[in-house]
């Protein structure tokens, strides 16, 4: 069974090795970028299920590397995190194709469920797409 | 600053003026013009009615008196003709004839026969007159010539004033004559006699300007010419009325008129004082009712300009209090925006606070595990509390930085279709427990198939939140401890509106803040306690959803908030 890859999107580099350590503890692989470009840049070589995204960064914003996550690599689950205790930018966020969204300052436990969650849906689609590529039907199998 | 406070004091001390005379001129005009024109008319009426009196009287008098002259005239004719001359010649007959005439008038004062030569030939009378020879006499050649006569006011023989009445009898050298003197006491009292207000008074002058009769009020005595004849006007009119001055300087109003078959002329005449009194009793009037309505138009100007102009001053005052609360009211917007920066800012060192927080608890966790350091070790213990101290402490400033961005959100508004029996209940819910903790039972009646309303849920939210709130805050003041009540109700009004009611059981509102309670900054809170926007803001959210929104209150019974909003049309409406 295949293990969850994230990738934590975030401007703060402390932040940034701080939850990798903490994921990397929790035995979850992990990949960071420090802007949207990179992520973008980064998505092209690993391969990665689920994106902890932050909406407010310099330059590229979360939702506009949503967007580009969402048109480049259609199966990649992106969990976004927003300041924002208003539902506007939810909303706009998982009008955008984003799975979930975290309330800044995040818990690290709330990141990890939902990127499992997230996870699981995915596994889900890959399932029933080789199901259908395959011909052969197989119970959706969930390693957590 | 002080300057400028002076130009605004000499302005408003110009303004101030000129609403004054404004207030004043203006409803001058008006008065003067009604007054004036008023009083020109009732005057010239009372003027046209006054000389026309006079005129009446003098056209009476003269009526009177030429009637008066006619009769004596036809009694002299009378006995003249009862008699020839040999029959009154006889003695004694005269004497009759003379009682004859006294019982028809007591005007008569004697009675004469003269031939045609002008010899007295009988007389009856208290003069001795018989024997005189008239012949050169006026009187005498005037009746000869005429056949009758009346005469001026003269002395005669006599050397008292009287006029006498002569009639002609026969021809030539038979011709007699009657002559009759009439009492000029009684005459004079006759004419004189007319009576017209304090000064009117009648005489008579012949064409020569000498009193026939005296005039009452003196200046003109019988015979005596009068001064002011000369400068009477000329006139071809029967009666002629005009103003004269005598030599004191008292005006009068004259009527004049000539009597018939005589050169004699009826003055009536009224010191002008007395005959236009009605006039000057309307001049009085109206110049009191001038004085009273300059009076009392001066002083409601006064009293109104400073009423104004305290109203103006309250209002200048308020436009000063408007501007500065819009002032606190940008102010406390930047201060929102500011706050919502710094909570963004806070929220990313917050993170990683929170981040580290949770490495060192892994670690640690790590350790013991490990058997690296000893869980119940008292540094350990202690390292342990500090950790999970720095947790709690991060989570209330996260909820500080939640609750601020909240607060200070910008207000993109989102239009949808809200049903309030789905909006309601899951508002409430967050004020439940606070309810509860009060000892406040909530009651709510929403049909959950309740007809929707177009609006923004966040504002809804909002308005909604903040009635509830007013609501346990005015409970808590009136049961501090239980037995508060907190009702809400949502209903169809009508076809068209769907009212929601929020009733609390609190303090109420006093009837003097019921007007105020949706006015920006109107607050009954402490200072720092409320910043009187709430319901303002409320009620603008209410009306841009084209809803109203209303307050009915009773002190210490409490109160009812009722909105109002317009049934959204759910046919048309894509969901």
């Amino acid at each position: 069974m295949e293990k969850m890859k994230l990738m934590l999107v975030e401007d703060e580099e402390r932040y940034l090795q701080t939850t990798a350590k903490l994921l990397k503890k929790r035995r979850i692989k992990v990949v960071t970028a420090q802007s949207g470009a990179q992520a973008l840049d980064l998505l092209k070589t690993h391969d990665v299920h689920v994106v902890i995204l932050d909406i407010k960064m310099p330059g590229m914003d979360g939702f506009k590397t949503l967007k580009a996550i969402k048109t480049l690599y259609p199966p990649v689950e992106v969990i976004f995190l927003t300041g924002h205790a208003t539902m506007d930018s939810a909303i706009e966020g998982l009008q955008s194709g984003a799975f979930d969204y975290v309330m800044k300052p995040a818990d690290i436990d709330d990141i990890v469920t939902k990127a499992y969650e997230a996870f699981e849906k995915r596994q889900r689609l890959d399932e029933k797409i080789r199901g259908l590529t395959s011909g052969s039907k197989m119970d959706a199998h969930n390693d957590k | 600053m002080d300057k400028k406070g002076l130009e605004e004091d000499i302005r408003a001390r110009r303004v101030k003026r000129n609403i004054l005379t404004y207030m004043i001129v203006i409803p001058l005009i008006p008065l003067f013009l009604a007054v004036g024109i008023s009083f020109y008319y009732f005057t010239t009426a009372l003027e046209n009615s006054s000389t026309h009196s006079l005129k009446r009287i003098v056209g009476d008098h003269r009526d009177m008196i030429e009637s008066f002259l006619l009769e004596r005239k036809s009694d002299l004719e009378l006995v003249a003709n009862l008699f020839d001359f040999e029959s009154i010649s006889r003695n004694q007959v005269i004497d009759d004839m003379f009682e004859i005439l006294k019982i028809k008038s007591g005007a008569f004062i004697d009675l004469g026969l003269f031939d045609s030569r002008g010899l007295h030939v009988r007389y009856s009378g208290q003069y001795q007159l018989t024997g005189k020879l008239y012949k050169d006499e006026f009187w005498f050649r005037e009746v000869m010539e005429k056949g009758r006569y009346i005469s001026d006011v003269f002395l005669g023989y006599r050397n008292v004033p009287h006029f006498i009445i002569a009639v002609k009898k026969g021809a030539g050298e038979d011709a007699w004559i009657l002559r009759a003197t009439i009492d000029t006491l009684f005459f004079d009292r006759m004419v004189s006699g007319v009576r017209i207000g304090r000064s009117g008074e009648a005489y008579i002058l012949n064409n020569n300007g000498i009193a026939q009769t005296g005039r009452r009020s003196g200046g003109v005595n019988v015979m005596e010419e009068a001064p002011e004849f000369s400068a009477f006007p000329s006139s071809d009119s029967p009666i002629h009325t005009f103003l004269k001055s005598d030599p004191q300087g008292i005006k009068y109003l004259y009527a004049t008129t000539w009597l018939k078959d005589l050169d004699w002329l009826l003055v009536v005449r009224q010191e002008k004082k007395d005959a236009f009194r009605f006039f000057y009793y309307a001049l009085y009037a109206s110049l009191v009712i001038v004085a009273l309505g300059i009076a009392i138009i001066v002083g409601m100007s006064f009293f109104m300009t400073e009423k104004l102009f305290k109203r103006m001053e309250q209002l200048g005052r308020d436009k000063k209090d408007l501007g500065n609360q819009l002032i606190r009211a940008t102010q406390l917007a930047e201060v929102g925006e500011m706050a919502a920066g710094f909570a963004h800012e806070i929220n990313n060192p917050l993170q990683i606070i929170k981040s580290e927080h949770a490495l060192m608890a892994s670690i640690f966790e790590d350790l013991s595990e490990n058997k690296k350091i000893d869980p119940k070790d008292e540094e350990i213990l202690e390292l342990e509390d500090s950790l999970s101290q720095i947790a709690l402490q991060v989570s209330r400033c996260s909820d500080i930085t939640r609750a601020i961005l909240k607060f200070g959100r910008k207000n993109e508004t989102r239009v949808q279709l809200l049903y309030p029996g789905e909006q309601i209940p899951e508002i409430l819910k967050m004020i439940e427990q606070r309810a509860s903790v009060e000892g406040i039972a909530v009651f709510q009646n929403i049909p959950e198939d309740l007809s929707g309303f177009m609006g923004d849920a966040s504002q809804f939210q909002q308005v909604m939140l903040n009635l509830f709130n007013n609501a346990i805050d005015a409970i808590k003041e009136q049961h501090p401890d239980a037995g508060g009540r907190l009702d809400v109700q949502a209903f169809l009004k009508d076809e068209k509106w769907i009212e929601i009611r929020v009733t609390d059981n609190g303090a109420g509102i006093h009837p003097e803040h019921i007007e105020k309670v949706f006015s920006p900054f109107f607050t009954t809170k402490p200072v720092g306690k409320g910043t009187g926007l709430g319901l303002s803001v409320c009620y603008g959210i209410i009306e841009s959803f084209a809803g109203t929104m209303d307050v009915t209150s009773r002190v210490n019974d409490g109160t009812t908030f009722i909105i109002t909003l317009p049934k959204a049309d759910t046919e048309n409406q894509i969901q």
